[in-house]
């Protein structure tokens, strides 16, 4: 019986040790992901008067991080590039966070003023009416200011490079886009493919986006939200996957449908080859990466804490 | 003379004491969680207190239920149980006294620092530094005080629940030292698999070893039956042993973390199924013909119900952490909803359930009143239900909304009500702890008349 209790005993430790071997220290030796070169950078954003990195311990300090997450996942559609293992090199402790509550704050950096973020932090309800994010008004103003430049600083280094790109899963950087796009056997440059897209075009568009495309349709009418004017020059630069993307998924907050549920692939593809052949309008356009305004990096605030108090509360 | 006092050497002092300080911070606890639950639909509510703003409330709400009430209740319920199953007293009253001395003191520390923003800002692992360092000293005392205590034993046999409890109480001291990272800086990813190593550790090797191991021991006695299977009792014990651990990283299954580890993680995460399903159904048919005694018998009834919670949970884990259902359900109020499941519904009942049992025994006093226990059963079988089922479809909102890319601030406002409803539900469950901390308080701390505790007597247990 005795021995028979130490064999279990043994058996316990052993699994246990082997366990943590595999998962917490193996992980620790072979992952070890070298810097991307997109990380959060604190330090060269240090200015005399903010520190982002002091900012950080702050953001830590006061729990934003049970409210918002701080990676981007594929299907996140707004928040910016991917995050990629070598991002997070210096961040430690981490601010991944479980919950979104809020928004992902991956790429919040030169989002907003930093004006705005400042008001933002003191009271939440002035700028968005309705968000049950807290008040943060009890900071310092050397807290806030160095919490403002951690909160511009985020996601700066992640550089944009295409101006329009469909999500990963609709492209080859996923394996779900591979599939998708081995599968695709239109030719979507081809004529012939154009024209089996007008059919399917006026069937099932031409009510809303009119015959030619320029989203004046009979029912554009009654809809608040006017459906697109595919002649404005912006839509050459969508890229087949892009096009397609936008038939499948519809636009959410609007009367276009989810096509993805109603047409086959094949049929949206063809549709992606008669849309590209629509004619261009005259506009100013930017289809440059370099024609857009340079981000203005951080800025530091000079609000007074008081303009933004709510009324209601001590003081 | 007064050290006598203070550290008692009175045989089961040192259970029931940690019991009645668990109790205590359970109130504590629960209500900042309350709190915390309010300022979602009221944000406004308090301004300008950085002791009270949410994210603070919150790190103080998870550990303080966390690591006051439910460790603090194990450790009196596994220092009652385990002299009972080995015949022989605790090893020393004086140490599990000093133990619960320190572990208040611990708590003390953890409300004075987290109220005030000093926090390693690791979820799960908040506690400073000090207050690292005095807990993993504390259960080493205590496991101590319990392997003594298991090794000094008149019974030779082991049953089941002791083979929990040691088990737990040599991993868990591990798992803590391991996951706080106090004195070690990671990088972040490896931050966050150690993290979550620890954030599902404290689940998997401490609240459900002891947990299942207090049903195994609660179940048999209250259901006056003997238990259906020793053979699948240990199927059940040695499938935790190897399948919870490994489990962590279901919890960043999206993040950029080696694949190989989110497949090691979702792999164990099912096979958790087998042993969830030894042992519970080793308890459904332990009570089986004898389902009648939960009408009268409230300690059983809060072990049942803690059983069939238990049971739902351990569905919805292994549900949860695959990767297409986590692709929708991550980062939404469905997962809080989940951990509310597993540490409320389950392990609070089950300790609730030893609270009720153990405590009159070692008093030799019995419950003041048992129309507020049951009034403590329907307010927290009720709350906690309702708290479940806003949380859940609270969740299912917030997933549509991410799936389809719409914005925070539209479907935010969506699910405001579900907040609304969760904050009230909170208020039921915090009200029947009161109700249990006050029957204990009027149970153990006044004085009985004769013909009261006569009366007591009378109403049927
Ligand atoms: C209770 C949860 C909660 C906490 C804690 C919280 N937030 Fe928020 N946050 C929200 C919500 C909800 C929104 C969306 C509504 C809004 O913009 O106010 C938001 C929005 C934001 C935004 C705007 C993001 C965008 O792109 O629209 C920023 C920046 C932000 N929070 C920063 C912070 C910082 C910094 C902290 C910590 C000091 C913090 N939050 C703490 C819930 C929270
Ligand atoms: C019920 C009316 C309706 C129908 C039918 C409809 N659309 Fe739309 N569509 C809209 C509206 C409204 C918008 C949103 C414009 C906006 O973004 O403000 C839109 C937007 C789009 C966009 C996105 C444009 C952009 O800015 O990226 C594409 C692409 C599109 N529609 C293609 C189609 C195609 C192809 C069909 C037929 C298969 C179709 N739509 C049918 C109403 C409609």
């Amino acid at each position: 019986m005795k021995s028979n209790f130490r064999q279990g005993a043994n058996a316990v430790i052993i699994t246990f040790f082997a366990i943590i071997g595999s998962t917490v220290l193996l992980p620790m030796v072979i992952f070890n992901p070298s810097p991307s070169g997109h990380g959060n950078q604190y330090e060269k954003n240090k200015l005399a008067q903010t520190d982002p990195a002091r900012g950080r311990q702050i953001y830590v300090r006061e729990g934003c991080f049970y409210c918002h997450t701080q990676f981007t996942r594929l299907q996140d559609r707004g928040y910016g590039p991917l995050v990629q293992a070598g991002d997070y090199v210096d961040e430690t402790p981490h601010v991944l966070g479980t919950a979104r509550t809020g928004p992902d704050l991956t790429n919040e950096g030169g989002r907003f003023p930093s004006e705005w973020q400042k008001a933002h932090l003191i009271n939440p309800r002035a700028l968005k009416p309705g968000s049950i994010m807290p008040s943060f008004s009890y900071l310092s103003d050397r807290d806030m200011n160095d919490l403002v430049a951690y909160i511009q600083t985020l996601g700066n280094r992640r550089k944009v490079t295409e101006l329009v790109e469909a999500p990963d899963e609709y492209t080859n950087k996923s394996t779900y886009g591979k599939e998708l796009l081995a599968r695709k056997h239109v030719d979507t440059k081809a004529d012939a493919s154009a024209n089996a897209g007008r059919g399917i075009y006026t069937q099932n568009c031409a009510a809303c986006h009119g015959l030619q495309g320029y989203g004046n349709g009979p029912n554009a009418l009654s809809l608040e939200k006017k459906p697109a004017n595919f002649t404005r020059p912006f839509y050459k630069q969508y890229s087949d996957e892009f096009w397609f993307y936008r038939v499948t998924e519809g636009v959410v907050g609007t009367r276009m449908p989810r096509f993805g549920e109603v047409l086959t692939e094949e049929q949206r593809w063809y549709l992606v080859a008669y849309l590209k052949t629509l004619p261009k309008e005259k506009e100013e356009v930017i289809d440059n990466v370099d024609q857009l305004n340079p981000v203005q990096q951080i800025k530091l605030p000079k609000l007074s804490h008081q303009q933004w108090e709510p009324a209601s509360g001590g003081e | 003379m007064f050290i006598d006092r203070l550290i008692s050497d009175k045989e089961g002092s040192a259970s029931r004491n940690f019991m009645l300080s668990a109790l205590f911070w359970s109130v504590i606890g629960m209500g900042s969680g309350l709190f915390a639950g309010l300022e979602f639909s009221m944000p406004d509510l308090v301004h300008n207190v950085p002791q009270l703003s949410m994210p603070h409330l919150r790190m103080m709400h998870v550990n303080v239920v966390a690591i006051g009430w439910l460790s603090m209740g194990y450790i009196g319920a596994m220092f009652y149980m385990i002299p009972s199953l080995t015949k022989s007293p605790l090893w020393s009253e004086r140490l599990g006294n000093t133990a619960m001395w320190g572990w208040n003191l611990l708590m003390v520390g953890a409300f004075c620092t987290l109220l005030n923003g000093y926090t390693e800002g690791r979820e799960y692992a908040e506690l400073g530094a000090v207050l690292d360092v005095i807990a993993v000293v504390l259960l080493v005392l205590v496991g101590l005080n319990v392997w003594q205590t298991v090794v000094n034993r008149k019974v030779r046999k082991l049953y089941v629940s002791l083979w929990y409890f040691l088990g737990a109480l040599f991993w868990f001291p591990l798992v803590y030292v391991i996951g706080q990272r106090t004195f070690v800086q990671l990088p972040g990813l490896n931050d966050a698999i150690v993290g979550w190593f620890y954030g599902h550790n404290i689940l998997g090797m401490w609240f459900t070893t002891v947990g299942v191991g207090m049903m195994y021991y609660l179940l048999p006695r209250l259901a006056n039956s003997p238990l259906y299977s020793h053979g699948l009792s240990l199927i059940g014990f040695w499938g935790i042993a190897l399948f919870y651990a490994p489990t962590g990283t279901h919890h960043i299954l999206q993040s950029p973390v080696p694949e190989w580890l989110k497949a090691i993680a979702i792999i164990s995460s099912i096979f958790l199924l087998v042993p969830v399903f030894t042992v519970l159904t080793n308890f459904f048919m332990t009570m089986k013909g004898k389902w009648q005694l939960v009408v009268t018998d409230l300690p059983l009834r809060f072990a049942v119900t803690s059983a069939i919670f238990y049971y739902i949970t351990c569905i919805q884990g292994p549900f949860q952490a695959t990767r297409w259902i986590n692709w929708y359900i991550h980062f939404t109020q469905w997962v809080v909803g989940h951990a509310h499941l597993a540490l409320l519904g389950t392990f609070s009942f089950i300790l609730t359930a030893a609270l009720y049992y153990g405590l009159p025994r070692l008093t030799g006093r019995k419950w003041y009143s048992h129309g507020l226990i049951r009034a403590h059963y329907w307010l927290k079988t009720l709350g906690f239900t309702i708290m479940m089922l806003s949380l859940t479809t609270a969740g299912l909102v917030q997933a549509a909304g991410w799936a389809m890319g719409i914005p925070v601030d539209q479907w935010g406002l969506q699910i405001r009500p579900y907040w609304a409803i969760r904050a009230f539900s909170g208020i039921m469950i915090l009200l029947g702890q009161v109700l249990f901390a006050y029957n204990a308080y009027r149970s153990f701390y006044t004085p009985v008349a004769e013909k009261e505790s006569k009366l007591a007597q009378e109403v049927k247990a």
